[in-house]
């Protein structure tokens, strides 16, 4: 692609983007609204000793502390990751296996790719104590080859690249009603697979190599990270198509594509409750490490924060839930059962990989004391806006991505 | 047309496959040629040990800057006392007499000094002066609840020696059946925290000591989360030091004024050992439980408390090797009771 025609799909997304309906702009709005609160508490509470010199507010504001230095934003910055690395399931269904249902609809991975990264980044500015500092100072990566955090940087900024990268070149093409080419497809899978699952490899690699925390002192803890992304990833993506295909007129999804990913989810679920299970026996059965076991004990048992284990609980329940749905045929032959399925994947990889990843190894702390975390209401309020500009880029992304779609397949079944 | 074009790019491709399998022979062929023209780099210049260290110039400079703005910030604070309390009242002299003292300092560690800490877990009577004096000392903000040092109050005998029974909020000590154990930075030789530290601002000095560059540091807490003795700690809320208890002898990698939002930690008081004297910890130490020295030289205290009773770490299994060793000296403070099964 030329730089003329970059610049003419930039616009095109631009223009497409924000056109719509009532509805849509209702939508828009909403998500701009939560946006700006975000962002403004953001710049003028919590980090308003940062950008206005002010005496009042810091990070004090959240509920972190030095006993747990990492809360809410982090938590759900490695959720997020899992999320955006699952992506290229589809691209691998699309251009590895050449399924044609896949190949229809693979850019809307590299979409949400996209707005995922997007929080991933903003959550981890969100949390950063100096970021102007580090907006200078990362991308020189002073300590790379030993910080697990320079290695984050590389993967998660070069992996938003790659997809807006392949965002633009399949939008570039589908819109003038052309085929992808074989020349761009193979090298961006090459590159892309391997670092779709780094990201969340090396998000895993930052906290398992600690002897400070035992929680996390488990070599297990990046394949559970993987296997669980790949399922909340493809569930996510599934609900979008479903509402993509109620509220775009003539647009249709293959349903294999909704078969194999919930075969997909499924599967993924099932190492990942595996996963679990094998840590908790690790931990409970005989005797162990007391650190790790005690640090479980308060995941398992809701010492000190019961509505940690709550969402510990929940992420049992409806992982073996929708795993027991995902087999009866009946359900996950229907689209009302899908859409169930998705969503219960989608809440109980919530519950497994937000908080209950990250507190547990906090408390208690690393001198033994507990002292317990609950996110304050700044924190609340700058996660769900940084999360609704992450769903505001996916929506501005993903239109003009469908209405190139069926440009190109001109709204048949595929 | 289409055959011709077969032709030339199989042409193509037998020309690159010449071109790079002729670079790999040059390489294999020519190693020690290609060796004379690249530069040799030291492994653990690029994996391992040193750090990011500050040359001694850029250091003295930066020191020089620092001191000018604690300067600015006191005179400022000192006309607001002056305000407050009245032009001749003892506080306002008190406030200037410090502002002006104020000296940031930067000196380097000496050569071929190792400094180390010990501390008599027998005879520590659990009295935390030692944190309040390091408070006071390094210039700690009051208003973010930070104290280097942590004192562990835990049993003396049973199955619950361990951190997970330990109490930090003890009220009264010493008490006769429990064991004083006081935590800060371990100085470690191998700091998980600097090799976290994306950024670089923090290090190992040459001389042990592990410091905090506070004009780099960039707030993630990935330090904090890698330190297995929770000796780092964060400034939530905007440090308000108070210029009436000011120490104005500073050290730019140790007690200058912190900034928010960024991480602080022991430096066994590098403003003080730096030009050969002690901690404020060991000084104030009323039983005499803390040794502070350096362990190349064989005269020093450590050395001698060190080969005359052994020396014990917290969690030697984290392999962090501490510079900050645990020993049990001869006599228990306060005495045990007749009988009481103590050597």
């Amino acid at each position: 692609m030329s730089v003329g025609e970059v610049v003419e799909t930039v616009k095109y997304v631009v223009r497409e983007g924000l056109r719509g309906g009532r509805a849509y702009y209702g939508l828009l709005l909403g998500l701009l609204v939560m946006a700006v609160y975000g962002v403004y508490v953001w710049v003028g509470v919590q980090h308003a000793p940062i950008f206005l010199r002010s005496e009042q507010g810091g990070l004090v504001l959240t509920g972190m502390s030095d006993s747990v230095p990492w809360g809410l934003y982090i938590s759900f910055f490695v959720f997020w990751v899992g999320v955006a690395a699952a992506g290229i399931m589809f691209a691998l269904g699309a251009y590895v296996f050449n399924h044609p249902g896949f190949r229809k609809i693979a850019v809307l991975g590299e979409v949400q790719a996209v707005a995922a990264l997007i929080v991933v980044l903003l959550l981890i500015i969100a949390d950063m104590g100096r970021p102007l500092r580090a907006m200078v100072l990362m991308p020189l990566l002073p300590n790379f080859p030993r910080s697990m955090l320079g290695w984050d940087f590389v993967v998660i900024t070069g992996y938003l690249v790659i997809n807006l990268v392949g965002y633009l070149y399949t939008v570039g093409r589908y819109r003038e009603d052309r085929s992808l080419s074989a020349r761009f497809l193979v090298p961006f899978v090459i590159v892309a697979a391997p670092i779709a699952i780094g990201i969340h490899t090396v998000t895993a690699f930052i906290s398992q190599a600690l002897t400070a925390r035992p929680y996390w002192n488990t070599a297990l803890l990046a394949p559970r990270y993987v296997a669980t992304a790949f399922a909340s990833g493809p569930a996510l993506l599934l609900l979008v198509l479903l509402l993509a295909e109620r509220s775009v007129k003539g647009f249709r999804v293959d349903w294999d594509v909704y078969r194999k990913t919930i075969f997909v989810t499924t599967g993924a679920l099932i190492v990942g409750l595996y996963f679990t299970f094998s840590e908790v026996q690790e931990l409970l059965w005989y005797t162990t490490e007391p650190f790790k076991k005690a640090q479980l004990e308060v995941l398992l048992l809701g010492r000190a924060a019961a509505w940690l284990s709550l969402l510990f609980w929940l992420w049992i329940a409806l992982g073996v839930a929708a795993v027991i749905l995902a087999l009866i045929p009946s359900v996950r032959s229907t689209r009302g059962g899908v859409a169930f399925i998705a969503l219960l994947t989608v809440i109980a990889v919530i519950g497994e990989k937000t908080l209950t990843i990250v507190l547990p190894s906090y408390i208690p702390d690393s001198l033994g004391q507990i002292r317990p975390y609950t996110p304050t209401p700044v924190e609340i309020v700058v996660t769900i806006g940084i999360h609704a500009i992450g769903f505001l880029i996916y929506a501005i992304l993903a239109k003009p991505a469908i209405r190139a779609i069926m440009t190109h397949y001109k709204g048949a079944s595929h | 047309m289409s055959g011709s074009r077969r032709v030339d790019e199989k042409r193509r491709n037998l020309l690159k496959a010449g071109v790079f399998a002729a670079g790999i022979s040059f390489i294999g062929v020519s190693r020690s040629t290609l060796m004379s023209m690249l530069k040799p780099v030291s492994l653990s210049e690029v994996l391992g040990v040193p750090p990011r260290r500050e040359t001694e110039e850029t250091l003295a400079r930066k020191a020089e800057w620092k001191e000018e703005r604690i300067k600015e910030w006191c005179s400022r604070k000192v006309e607001e006392i002056c305000r407050e309390y009245g032009e001749g009242s003892e506080e306002c002299a008190e406030a200037r007499r410090r502002c002006e003292a104020v000296k940031v300092k930067a000196t380097p560690a000496r050569q071929g000094v190792a400094f180390a800490m010990a501390l008599d877990v027998n005879k520590c009577i659990g009295c935390r002066r030692c944190a309040y004096a390091c408070v006071m000392e390094n210039n700690v903000a009051r208003n973010n609840g930070i104290e280097w040092i942590k004192v562990l109050e835990a049993p003396r005998e049973g199955e619950a020696i361990d951190f997970l029974h330990a109490k930090l909020d003890y009220t009264d000590a010493p008490k006769e059946d429990m064991v004083y154990v006081p935590v800060a930075c371990m100085h470690c030789e191998n700091p998980p925290c600097v090799m976290a530290c994306p950024v670089r601002a923090t290090w190992r000095e040459p001389d042990g000591i592990v410091v905090v560059d506070y004009e780099r540091c960039i707030g993630c807490r990935y330090c904090m989360t890698a330190c297995p003795y929770g000796a780092r700690h964060f400034n939530w809320g905007v440090p308000e030091p108070s210029v009436l208890e000011l120490n104005p002898n500073m050290h730019i990698l140790g007690n200058v004024p912190r900034q928010v939002h960024v991480v602080e930690k022991c430096t066994w008081c590098i403003h003080r050992t730096r030009d050969g004297g002690i901690p404020a910890c060991v000084e104030v130490c009323p039983v005499g439980a803390r040794v502070f020295g350096d362990l190349n030289d064989p005269e020093s205290p450590i050395r001698r408390v060190l080969e005359e009773y052994g020396a014990f770490v917290l969690k030697p299994e984290a392999g962090t090797r501490p510079r900050f060793f645990y020993f049990f000296g001869p006599a228990r403070t306060p005495a045990a009771k007749e009988g009481g099964g103590e050597k």
